[in-house]
């Protein structure tokens, strides 16, 4: 497909946004296991099998469904600590867990979503083998909210928690060669440790006169609306977008599973443009779901499902949600990243991306501190530190992990002070690396990066323009900077140069 | 049921559970079906089903409205009337509803999830039970299996009594698992020499999920029902896989777990058979079951006397207290420790408080007094221990018995509605009638 601009704006492109963040809880949702899906090796495996329920479905449905579940076998890896039979579908499920709820509150707080006045627990029905019960957890947290995006409310239409699902065993795993299940024999293989692990699925109303771009902004906001509680799981495959997708003349298309958060401009651009072209050459859109494969174009998946098949989970009983509770957690609730992210560029002023930046990565935490006690450090210098020179350090194979917040806040006082120079960072960083415990005052005088006071830097400056009598201002600045670099600030070499060469 | 505000609201407003409703709470607005309230959860909040199928309750206060909308569904139960088609060559078997649940059907537009059990039900959830049998079938009665009394399970041997005699191949008795065990040993006990097999079959997990073993264990249930083996059994998962169930004999079976599809086990003895869902294959285990078409008479034999208490001896059991079961009972039944004991403080100890003069007054006073493990696995023996020898001299009954304390129990039941001659029901719990007790103990019956 030629690769044009579109207008999307003519092309009256609507999408919705699905946003699935893992939470941070101690336990699954609704047993004692531990979340952390560390475990690599399955201590078993359960084979079963899945077979249709009776519904107000047509009998032939019913029948394709038993012919189709016939010839399945599920195979679950249970894992240690990971999976108990809760997970194994052997045992009802235990209460719902009151650390997720109270994260998934939050989320929907943070969202402006109206709190019901009770949880009441669903079973979703899911026939794909990735639910050992067939059915997935769900319950609505909240409704009817909305986020600040560019002066405008993007509205969200609900916040659910629910249970996660298994992970199919693919490609490069010991399992079925990444095929789709229904491929090899109809034998699909889970991993059990995701399953019942907590999330919250974000969904937003349909989204109109957004471009792509902004699109993939609106769901990083409301991921980091998320990681505001700083109790959802950050990491790949901690947070999955689903997305549908529409334009003039054409049906709406629900798209699966976009992983990376990067991508979702591009499979958005990508899925438009797939449905413009089609109705440009006279074909129909299909209402239909497709997966999203890694180059951000999509595939045919199946029709799209209707409605969701839910019923209520009898095991759990409606939770009430006390109001003063309610009301603790909106007073307690943590400042949105979102507005951070305001604060970050209108007080600290930080250029946009660089603000993004800092909001997404783990320094954040420390970043903040660092600028609430040495005020006078400039943002951008602290901002650089923690999302390009660590990595830079990372890079050269060296173990950034070592270094702690002590370190980081001694190197910026002295910053503040004026007694270092910026430029003397990297090489103090990389010091305490390999000897975290040195003092500041021997890292400098061994590195020799104690700055250089005016006096000393004035004599250094105009020395060299007597050795080289009639030397170009760059060329002499060039020089001075070799000698004096990490020791003092580029500005006032200039300055000592300017000065020297007058003379 | 809802406040009765909310009641009062609802009458007033012409709505019923299933109608569909806006309700304004606040700035929030919702549409939806009307719910019915469920006995848990809070009776000031309204419930709707919304069209994305999640339910929300919304608290009803100030600034709530409802309005009726047209539309709406009906929260009712259709049968699905599919006609099961005879089948000429194969055998038929005869399904009989005793309650718990074997098969669902779901409303989702409401969640109302309805107990199935027309055959045309059955078929349509299992459609591969006509590949084994011809079922027909009804419902005895609609509870929870804990709620089975001793006149139950005479109900329901007469209506295998009747099936038997309207030529069934073989019955099938849906169950609630809970207290199928006890059910089955007293089918055992009522049917004595059944011409065709009689299985019960259960679920572990509900049926109104795909997930459910109740498809499993009766599509086995069937090929044990159409199978040579003419006795009572239980057909259940055998291991937390969908691979197998286990044909277990009624009176040496139990459940030994709350929650697991295999909770069901025999005790100190192998399983009838091995039954593979995938192939229907059956792997018979034993040859000591009477075959289908044995010149044995048949004969209903469901004499019982309910009045049989179940005693669990425990660290400071209060004699007083043993010694009040006469008020109650015309028999007693003691879950023992260990090889079959109680306290019975031979050495004096000035703490200790032996129970064993008020078994024996008991026991005197004509009432028999039934020993079982409470170690489930094992035999009691009442000639190692000097406190068994004692309990032996106080004539308690179950020396070198290995019964289940629920076959003992249902057994005592059964004895004691034939006779109340103290001699003849000792005599009579200490001969095996129903398989409830053996001469031997394989080692490999240990928690398999
Ligand atoms: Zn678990």
């Amino acid at each position: 497909m030629p690769e044009e601009k579109i207008d999307f704006k003519k092309a009256r492109m609507k999408a919705g946004i699905e946003i699935h963040q893992q939470l941070d809880s101690k336990q699954k949702l609704f047993c004692g296991c531990s979340t952390a899906m560390q475990e690599k090796e399955p201590v078993a495996v359960v084979v079963r099998k899945q077979h249709p329920v009776a519904s107000e479905l047509g009998a032939i449905d019913a029948a394709a469904q038993y012919e189709y579940l016939r010839g399945r076998s599920f195979h679950y890896h249970v894992f240690r600590d990971e999976t108990c039979l809760v997970d194994t579908d052997e045992e009802p499920p235990h209460a719902l867990n009151r650390e997720a709820l109270q994260i998934a509150l939050e989320i929907a707080m943070l969202l402006n979503c109206e709190i019901p006045a009770e949880i009441n627990v669903m079973r979703k029905t899911i026939t794909d083998g990735s639910n050992t019960g067939a059915f997935q957890r769900t319950m609505i947290i909240g409704t009817g909210g909305w986020m600040k995006f560019g002066g405008k409310k993007v509205p969200i239409t609900q916040v659910a928690l629910e249970e996660d699902s298994a992970a199919i065993v693919r490609e490069g795993e010991n399992g079925n060669g990444g095929k789709d299940p229904a491929e090899e024999n109809g034998k699909a293989t889970y991993r059990l440790n995701r399953l019942g692990v907590p999330l919250v699925e974000i969904t937003t109303g349909t989204l109109e006169d957004f471009s792509p771009g902004q699109l993939q902004e609106i769901a990083f906001m409301i991921g980091i609306t998320c990681r505001s509680t700083e109790k959802v799981k950050h990491g790949i495959g901690t947070i999955r977008q689903d997305l549908n997708v529409s334009v003039r003349g054409g049906e709406r298309v629900e798209v699966k599973g976009v992983q990376e958060l990067g991508m979702l401009a591009k499979v958005i651009e990508k899925e438009a443009a797939r449905q413009l072209e089609l109705l440009k050459t006279g074909k129909k859109v299909e209402k239909e779901t497709r997966a999203t494969l890694l180059d951000g174009s999509t595939r045919f998946m199946r029709p799209m499902p209707g409605a969701a098949r839910m019923y209520p989970e009898t095991d759990v009983p409606p939770v009430a949600l006390d109001d003063v509770w309610l009301k603790q957690l909106r007073e307690k609730l943590p400042e949105p990243w979102t507005d951070k992210l305001e604060r970050f560029k209108t007080k600290l002023e930080l250029p946009a991306d660089l603000a993004v930046q800092v909001v997404g990565s783990d320094y954040l935490d420390i970043f903040e501190n660092i600028m609430k006690k040495h005020p006078k450090v400039n943002a951008v210098v602290v901002a650089n530190v923690f999302t390009s020179t660590l990595k830079d350090i990372g890079r050269r194979k060296l173990d950034v992990k070592r270094l702690e917040d002590r370190h980081f806040f001694a190197i910026f006082s002295e910053l503040e002070k004026k007694r270092i120079v910026k430029e003397a960072i990297p090489d103090l960083l990389v010091n305490f690396v390999n000897a975290p415990d040195e003092a500041m005052g021997d890292a400098l005088r061994k590195l020799n990066l104690t700055m250089l006071k005016p006096d000393e830097l004035k004599e250094i400056v105009a020395q060299l323009a007597k050795d080289s009598p009639g030397m170009a201002k760059e060329r002499l600045y060039g020089i001075a900077m070799g000698r004096v670099r990490g020791r003092a600030d580029p500005q006032d070499v200039l300055k000592a140069v300017e000065r020297a060469a007058k003379k | 049921m809802y406040s009765p505000e909310i009641e009062a609201l609802l009458k007033k407003k012409g709505v019923e559970a299933g109608g569909r409703v806006r309700v304004t709470a606040g700035k929030a607005e919702y549409e939806g079906i009307l719910m019915p309230r469920v006995v848990a959860g809070d009776a000031q909040s309204i419930v709707l089903k919304l069209e994305n199928g999640y339910n929300l309750s919304v608290r009803y206060g100030k600034g709530f409205e409802m309005k009726k909308l047209a539309g709406g569904a009906r929260i009712k139960h259709k049968a699905a009337d599919v006609a099961p088609a005879k089948d000429a060559s194969k055998p038929t078997v005869t399904v009989l509803g005793c309650g718990g649940t074997i098969a669902s059907r779901v409303d989702y537009t409401t969640g109302a999830v309805f107990p199935a059990f027309s055959p045309g039900d059955m078929l349509a959830s299992f459609p591969e039970l006509k590949e084994v049998a011809n079922i027909r079938g009804r419902k005895l009665f609609d509870l929870f299996s804990d709620d089975m009394t001793p006149a139950h399970w005479q109900a329901i041997a007469a209506e295998v009594a009747k099936e038997i005699k309207a030529k069934a191949d073989g019955i099938i008795l849906m169950h609630g698992t809970d207290t199928m065990h006890y059910t089955a040993a007293a089918m055992s006990f009522m049917l004595p020499n059944l011409p065709v097999p009689v299985v019960m079959v259960g679920s572990q997990r509900s049926s109104d999920r795909g997930s459910s073993d109740n498809a499993m264990n009766l599509t086995c249930g069937a090929v044990a029902a159409v199978s040579d083996v003419a006795e009572v059994g239980v057909c259940m998962h055998g291991t937390t896989n969908d691979d197998y169930c286990l044909l277990h004999q009624g009176t040496k079976v139990r459940k030994l777990h709350t929650s697991r599809r295999d909770a069901f086990r025999s005790i100190n003895v192998r399983p009838f058979a091995k039954i593979w869902y995938e192939d229907r294959r059956m792997e018979v285990l034993r040859d000591d079951y009477k075959r289908r078409g044995h010149a044995g008479r048949f004969a209903l034999d469901d004499k019982m006397n309910p009045r049989v208490g179940f005693v669990y001896n425990h660290p400071g059991m209060d004699p007083a207290y043993v010694a009040s079961l006469a008020n109650h009972f015309d028999g007693i039944v003691v879950a023992a420790t260990g090889l079959g004991h109680v306290s019975t403080n031979p050495k004096g100890d000035p703490l200790a408080r032996s129970i064993v003069p008020a078994l024996k007054a008991l026991v005197d006073s004509g009432m028999p007094v039934v020993f079982v493990p409470q170690t489930i696995y094992g035999r009691i023996n009442l000639n190692v221990y000097e406190a068994g020898r004692i309990l032996e001299a106080a004539g308690v009954i179950g020396n070198g018995c290995d019964w289940t304390p629920e076959a003992a129990l249902v057994k005592l039941m059964w004895v004691l509605g034939h006779t109340k001659d103290p001699k003849k029901v000792r005599e009579l719990m200490l001969t095996n009638v129903a398989g409830e007790l053996t001469e031997r103990t394989g080692t490999e019956t240990f928690m398999t």
